[in-house]
């Protein structure tokens, strides 16, 4: 990991996955890429850390994946946001916006 | 997560685990050919790209396990591999496991049983309606130092009962025996005088019938009597029709009005069946000199005890002036009814034995931490290996925690069959009038209570326990391990000096226990052996109450105890033979006001009290109470003749400290007597082998007859004592319908009187020897394993040329070391603990140096045993196989 990058903060990782997923159905490794891209690097996730919650969230009915032909024809497992998905990723978003204005506005705070 | 999306995917999670299984691996494949390929088209070699995809991936073992974890239901089905493999390496190593569960069963069972005691007895409510409304009166003279049930007086009762506000019902009880007659051979049956509210006092409601009315609560009203389900089973064969039927009591008709459940219990009366109104006479009543029973009172509703114990004090402080020769320096106090209960149950003796099993199982507790930590050090590589495959730390405790608690959960349950046979043990050693003084007649059942306290302190244990060899353990560096040839590995030196923590503790623990329980044996031992003053080898004793209607004169009484004397006499193998008024250790105690004449009265408050037995000649030669001036009875201290007494040493002391007692006068009672002193006897117990020497007098039975009769027939030596029956007979000879109220040999009416001390004394010798043997099996663990581990380098030492001898002396100065630590660490807490115990001790000091000097050094040599073996091992180290040893 390049110095650069950071470890996510807990309980970020599944804001993270909502988002990555908002506007395509992706598979595992496109979606760290993805979590890679839309934080321009900052955000690395180890394999080790995305299966374990892709599969929490899928059991949670966020999740719903299905087996598809990746960019090459490999098959591939695909996930999609549910209704559900969409409805935390909006809960979580908001809430994200309303613990990050804070915290800004705490360090700023002289 | 929603519950029932969340119990659709725990259903998922068993049902379609192969199919879920498959597709992760499926998927977590595809990741890794979908990486490859990415990095091929970076510009890697296949062979490279493959490589760098799998280290990106970071192992697919790994991910899968974390992929697993993170599962709804994962716990389930790790505890469910955690179980089995646990259960696997339990079986795998059975001297292991036998010893760790063995342990852990002693010391559980111990602790489960005590409790189960303490629960019973102690923690319960009491079995009656609003129990803690329910207080006991006691009179209590600050200055003097004592504390008796009942107040002052008769007059005073019936006085407080009117003045006092504070209590819906005031109740007034005495224990009694009942000859019931007719229907049968004569029974004594055990029971009580009480006032007309007394059951409902109790809120106890009858089976049948009715309980009593104030009108029968009067003198010369109808003689009615209530009967327990027992007695009306056993006598009147549960006769549906027992209502308003005659029962004979003493030769007098009572009308049954009613019949109590058999759960009915009144612990302070003791075993009680048959229950009549006190009915006190228009002279009772008036009595402001003494009281003849005993006062319990239900408060109301909303009063507090400290509110009625204001208001008993103020009242009684008025009565100390109206009163002053009876009421001086006296107050009355309330106390909780279960607190006086638990008082006679022997919390205190409860208590400590509960700390005692609480430190032996500490002690098992610690000794089976030891055995997993010895047993861990060979189990390095393999927890390394674990961890190579994907185990994460957190799972290696867990593992290693779900094994320690399956050996906690082994030795509770084993340690529950141990304790229900200790319960057992322990209620059947209690003798069954004794139990009548313990709620629910002392019964203790393995109940869901005690079940909840045994899975308690298990968890509780087995987690603490589980979790240190278990920390131990999952801190092990794999790399390390996994390079080293040796078998043991690296944790091997940490979890050494954790073993020596261990030990040392252990030894401190059992030397506590130890030294506890020899101070109170050694109490039990010394009070067991302390003269009564008399002599109870060989004594046969009978006790009995003669009616007052049969034996209205002196006369009468007289010649019933002249007529069973003469039988007793003449019965094969009886040396000698006497009667007194009521035997040590007996149940017909009487005592008396005392005061020497010719000197100053006692101020009011002061006056003297003794014990008081009138007696036949041949009694005191008979129990072999030394005469020690002076002479005995002889048969010219007749009614005719003038009244004299024996006194004894202890009050020949306080009456006339500078003065020959002998030929002074002694006035007693409520009539004045007075009796000139004709010899001083020896002190003797009277009710309790601990008890000190309390004022005694004797008088003629002639002089002074009485009802209740205690006879004694001291066998000649070597001669077979005569049998009960042989007894019984005789005394019915003389009368065929008065009832016996026990035959029995004189040292065992003294072992039941001493009952509690004696039961306490033999747990504490069972709980000294089991500590001991815990303790013994923790160093001789230890040092074996020590041995073990250190096989390479003594036998490199050997090789070297270090004599035989000297591999034996280390390994016995190691064991000598740390047996040292935990002795001394043992004596300084066994001091504040014997300091604890202090009221429970009888002529042993709390720091009694034998006790403090000889226990170590027993245990000291218990230890140095227990070395000796692992010793004489490293002794016998060949260096040739040493050297080859891994």
């Amino acid at each position: 990991m390049s110095p650069e990058q950071t470890n996510l903060l807990q309980g970020t990782l599944d804001v993270m996955i909502l988002k990555a997923l908002a506007l395509d159905e992706m598979h595992g490794l496109g979606i760290s890429r993805r979590i890679e891209q839309i934080t321009k690097g900052t955000f690395h996730v180890k394999p080790g850390s995305l299966f374990p919650a892709l599969h929490r969230m899928e059991e949670a009915g966020w999740l719903s994946s299905s087996w598809g032909e990746s960019e090459n024809n490999r098959r591939a497992k695909y996930y999609k946001l549910t209704k559900a998905g969409r409805r935390q990723m909006e809960n979580e978003t908001q809430r994200w916006g309303r613990i990050s204005l804070a915290i800004t506005r705490a360090l700023e705070a002289s | 997560m929603p519950f029932l999306s969340r119990l659709s995917s725990l259903s998922r999670h068993f049902f379609q685990r192969q199919q879920r299984e498959k597709e992760l691996d499926e998927e977590l494949r595809s990741v890794l050919e979908l990486l490859t390929e990415q990095k091929m088209r970076e510009g890697m070699s296949l062979e490279e790209a493959r490589r760098a995809a799998k280290v990106e991936l970071g192992g697919i073992e790994q991910v899968k396990e974390s992929v697993r974890e993170a599962r709804t239901g994962a716990w389930l089905d790790t505890l469910g591999r955690d179980v089995r493999y646990g259960l696997r390496t339990l079986r795998k190593n059975p001297g292991f496991t036998a010893t760790a569960v063995i342990t852990l069963a002693l010391g559980i069972g111990a602790t489960t049983a005590i409790f189960s005691f303490l629960d019973a007895w102690l923690i319960k409510p009491l079995p009656y309606p609003q129990p803690d409304r329910l207080l006991v009166l006691l009179s209590h003279n600050e200055k003097q130092g004592w504390t008796s049930h009942g107040v002052t007086s008769n007059a005073d009762f019936l006085d407080f009962q009117k003045q006092s506000t504070s209590f819906e019902q005031l109740a007034g009880w005495t224990q009694r025996d009942f000859s019931v007659t007719g229907g049968g051979p004569p029974v004594l049956v055990d029971g009580g005088q009480v006032t007309w509210n007394y059951f409902q006092t109790l809120a106890a409601e009858p089976l049948l019938g009715r309980t009593f009315t104030p009108e029968e609560d009067a003198p010369g009203a109808p003689h009615v009597a209530v009967i327990s389900e027992g007695l009306w089973r056993s006598r009147f064969a549960g006769d549906p029709a027992i209502i308003g039927k005659d029962i004979a009591i003493g030769d007098e008709p009572y009308s049954v009005v009613g019949v109590m459940r058999g759960t009915f219990q009144f612990p302070l009366m003791g075993v009680a069946n048959l229950w009549t109104p006190l009915a006190l006479s228009e002279k009772e009543r008036a009595d402001h000199g003494s009281s003849s029973f005993m006062l319990f009172g239900r408060l109301k509703p909303g009063v507090t005890r400290a509110q009625a114990a204001a208001e008993t004090a103020a009242i009684f402080a008025e009565y100390a002036k109206q009163y002053p020769q009876t009421n001086t320096n006296v107050t009355t106090l309330l106390s909780p009814m279960a607190v006086e209960i638990q008082s006679e149950e022997g919390a205190e003796e409860i208590a400590i034995c509960l700390c005692v099993t609480g430190l032996i199982l500490l002690i098992a507790c610690v000794n089976v931490a030891t055995l997993t930590l010895a047993k861990a050090s060979r189990r390095v590589r393999e927890l390394a290996v674990r961890g190579a495959f994907g185990a994460t730390r957190q799972r290696l405790v867990r593992q290693l925690l779900t094994e320690s608690l399956l050996l906690f959960l082994f030795g509770a349950a084993t340690g529950t069959l141990f304790g229900l046979w200790g319960m057992r043990w322990i209620e059947n050693a209690i003798p069954a009038h004794i139990r009548g003084y313990i709620v629910n007649y002392g019964h203790v059942s393995m109940d869901l209570t005690t079940l909840a306290f045994t899975l308690g302190i298990t968890l509780v244990c087995g987690v603490a326990f589980g979790l240190v060899p278990a920390f131990g353990n999952s801190r092990i560096d794999i790399n390390s391990v996994l390079k080293s040839a040796s078998a043991q590995g690296s944790a091997s030196r940490g979890h050494a000096r954790l073993r020596r923590v261990f030990v040392s503790s252990e030894i401190g623990l059992a030397v506590v226990v130890l030294i506890v329980a020899t101070l109170l044996v050694k109490s039990f031992v010394i009070s067991m052996l302390a003269s009564p003053g008399f002599n109870p080898a060989g004594v046969m004793t009978a006790q009995l109450e003669l009616p007052a209607t049969g034996y209205a004169d002196d006369a009468r009484l007289r010649n019933f105890a002249d007529a069973v004397l003469g039988r007793l006499r003449v019965l094969p193998g009886v040396a000698s033979a006497g009667v007194a008024s009521g035997l040590p250790f007996g149940g017909f105690g009487r005592s008396v006001e005392i005061e020497a004449v010719g000197k100053p009265a006692p101020r009011p408050g002061e006056g003297l009290r003794s014990h008081f037995t009138a007696v036949s000649p041949d009694y005191l030669p008979t129990m072999e109470i030394e005469l020690l001036k002076g002479r005995e009875f002889t048969s010219a201290d007749s009614s005719a003749s003038a009244p004299v007494a024996l006194i004894n040493q202890t009050m020949a002391r306080q009456l006339w400290p500078d003065e020959e007692p002998v030929g002074q006068e002694l006035r007693f009672g409520d009539q004045h007597v007075v009796c000139t002193i004709v010899g001083v006897t020896s002190d003797i117990k009277m009710n309790s082998p601990r008890e000190p020497p309390e004022p005694q007098m004797y008088v003629p039975l002639a002089q002074f007859p009485s009802q209740t009769l205690g006879f004694v027939a001291r066998t000649a030596t070597g001669n077979s004592k005569p049998t009960a029956t042989a007894i019984r007979d005789a005394i019915w000879a003389v009368d065929s319908d008065q009832p016996i109220s026990s035959v029995e040999q004189l040292d065992t009416l003294m072992a039941v009187v001493d009952t509690g001390n004696r039961i306490l004394a033999e747990l504490m010798l069972f709980f000294g020897v089991l500590a001991t043997l815990l303790g013994a099996i923790g160093i001789f663990g230890v040092m074996a394993q020590t041995v073990a581990q250190r096989t390479r380098e003594i036998g490199i030492r050997a090789a070297l040329g270090a004599g035989p001898g000297r591999a034996m002396f280390s390994v016995l100065a190691d064991g000598l070391r740390l047996t040292a630590i935990g002795v001394l660490v043992g004596i300084v807490v066994a001091f504040a603990a014997g300091r604890a115990l202090a009221s429970l001790l009888y002529g042993v000091a709390p720091n009694d140096s034998a006790t403090f000097v000889g226990v170590p050094a027993v245990f000291a040599l218990v230890a140095m045993l227990a070395c000796w073996i692992p010793a004489r091992r490293a002794m016998r180290v060949d260096p040739m196989v040493a050297l080859r040893h891994e």
